[in-house]
């Protein structure tokens, strides 16, 4: 294998696995958004989104 | 220089033989996309780099010493929960060299200490103020606009409350208002914190942005972005365009459009240096782009109709066109560009095309790099970052950008996103 061929099949590879690094990069990005989001809510955040005075919460049996 | 042109010939050498040898009209159509994108950056980075030379022969030239206190000049400093870097920011302001002063420090309803800390530094002289304002939350851009409501300056000089000053920053910047066409200059961003691998490559970033994209277009007097760690207006211009909008997530992009819409003029000062902390993991970095390309985008559709003022504005519409090219254009081909040279590669086993167009994006990096880096006096052990820049986090931001564009398009909510501090600029 000359030294051409070589640098062409390793950038070809970083190429590659970049692609699929920046991808799962993105979606471990707005994974850990949508849990602080969760993380952060609270009552009263829900309510404004509510038109109801209160919420109401049922047991579990 | 040369290395590009042997380069660009190689490149050209090897579209033109999948041209003629291919029947296939989705390879012939990719391989002219591929060749007129490529001659469009290259001309973009000779473009700005010839901009780039001219405006710093011109500065030199043109260097005044006379410092210039006539006009009184209003900081205001909005901050939401910014106790880690407050002190830090409000002592690099407080130590300007520039005498005429008001600082305004806007807290916008912080949940921690900055009200209390920003408090402490309140005073009153002669020539200088600080104060500290209170409102309710309401974004950076509406605490932006209650600063300016209350500022007394002729000239406005925005600052995050994450950043720290250079001493010289504030005359420096003023003395750019002696043209009454200028509206608004933007300062240099600097990253304080190169500590890790990828603040090392935000800190390259930052100084060919600046210095060789921001520089350029100060030639033409149409800099497209004031960034938010440090950048001063014309009160009178501000309040002409209505000051800054709430609509978008780019305030900042925003106004300079709705200026330079107006036939204002924006200039660039690169010895006016803020320093700001970048942040220092991918997860960080990509909220931070993410949240940059849907407000430059917000901000490109709520002004798409200069786009055909070619004629009646040509300076808007050649800026917009431009922001589009950056914005959109340029990640969607170069991923595109990508896909479809594996996709050769595999399929006709022409992988040295992928290998070619990466080198020859890289000495343009690297040679912009090194331009740079000796115009700013930075290390020139910055300088092979290069090599891996458009290859690895060149790639990782683009697709960022490009998933951005998409929620963009669909409209998908989004909220500012606030990155937390580590406090690096103390």
């Amino acid at each position: 294998m000359n030294l051409l061929s070589f640098l062409s099949f390793l950038i070809l590879a970083i190429t590659l696995l970049t692609m699929v690094f920046g991808i799962i990069a993105y979606f471990l990005y707005k994974a850990r958004e949508k849990k602080k989001e969760s993380a952060e809510l609270t009552y009263e955040k829900i309510l404004e989104n509510e038109d109801r005075d209160l919420l109401y919460f049922t047991k579990e049996e | 220089m040369a290395g590009g042109l042997w380069l660009t010939f190689f490149s050209v050498t090897n579209l033109e033989q999948i041209f003629v040898k291919t029947n296939n009209i989705f390879v012939s159509f990719g391989v002219i996309l591929i060749f007129v994108f490529t001659m469009f950056i290259i001309l973009r980075y000779l473009l700005l780099m010839f901009f780039s030379i001219l405006q710093t022969l011109q500065r030199t030239a043109d260097k005044d010493f006379t410092i210039y206190e006539k006009d009184k000049v209003t900081v205001i400093v909005p901050c939401y929960n910014e106790e880690d870097v407050i002190i830090p920011s409000l002592k690099s302001i407080i130590a300007q060299t520039y005498q005429n002063l008001e600082i305004l420090v806007i807290d916008d309803g912080s949940k921690d200490k900055t009200y209390d800390l920003a408090k402490k530094f309140e005073f009153s002289d002669k020539q200088r103020s600080l104060r500290v304002l209170s409102k309710t939350n309401g974004g950076k851009s509406r605490a932006l606009n209650y600063g300016l409501e209350h500022a007394k300056g002729k000239l406005i000089c925005c600052v995050d409350a994450d950043s720290k000053l250079d001493k010289h920053a504030m005359e420096l910047l003023v003395q750019h208002f002696k043209d009454p066409k200028i509206a608004a200059v933007a300062g240099s961003v600097n990253v304080v914190n190169t500590n890790t691998f990828l603040t090392k490559l935000q800190a390259l970033e930052y100084i060919q942005g600046l210095n060789m994209v921001k520089n350029g277009q100060a030639f033409l007097k149409l800099v497209n972005i004031i960034p938010g760690p440090l950048g001063m207006f014309r009160k009178e211009a501000m309040l002409e365009v209505g000051g800054y909008s709430h609509d978008t997530f780019a305030e900042d992009c925003d106004l300079t459009l709705t200026l330079i819409a107006k036939g204002y003029k924006i200039d660039f000062e690169p010895d006016a240096i803020a320093y700001t902390e970048a942040p220092e993991n991918l997860l960080d970095l990509l909220k931070q782009r993410y949240r940059w390309t849907r407000g430059i985008l917000q901000a490109i559709k709520k002004n798409r109709q200069y786009l055909w003022h070619i004629t009646k504005k040509p300076s808007i519409s050649f800026v917009m066109w431009y922001m589009l090219f950056e914005s959109i254009f340029w990640p969607f081909m170069q991923l595109w560009g990508d896909i479809f040279m594996i996709y050769l590669a595999l399929s006709t086993g022409m992988s040295q095309l992928l290998l070619f167009w990466w080198i020859l994006f890289t000495v343009l990096d690297v040679a912009g790099a090194i331009y740079c880096l000796l115009l700013t006096k930075e290390p020139l052990s910055l300088a092979p970052y290069a090599i891996i820049y458009r290859l690895v986090f060149i790639t990782v931001i683009n697709i960022a950008k490009i998933f951005a564009t998409i929620e963009e398009w669909f409209s998908i909510e989004m909220n500012w996103g606030k990155l937390e501090r580590k406090g690096r600029i103390g």
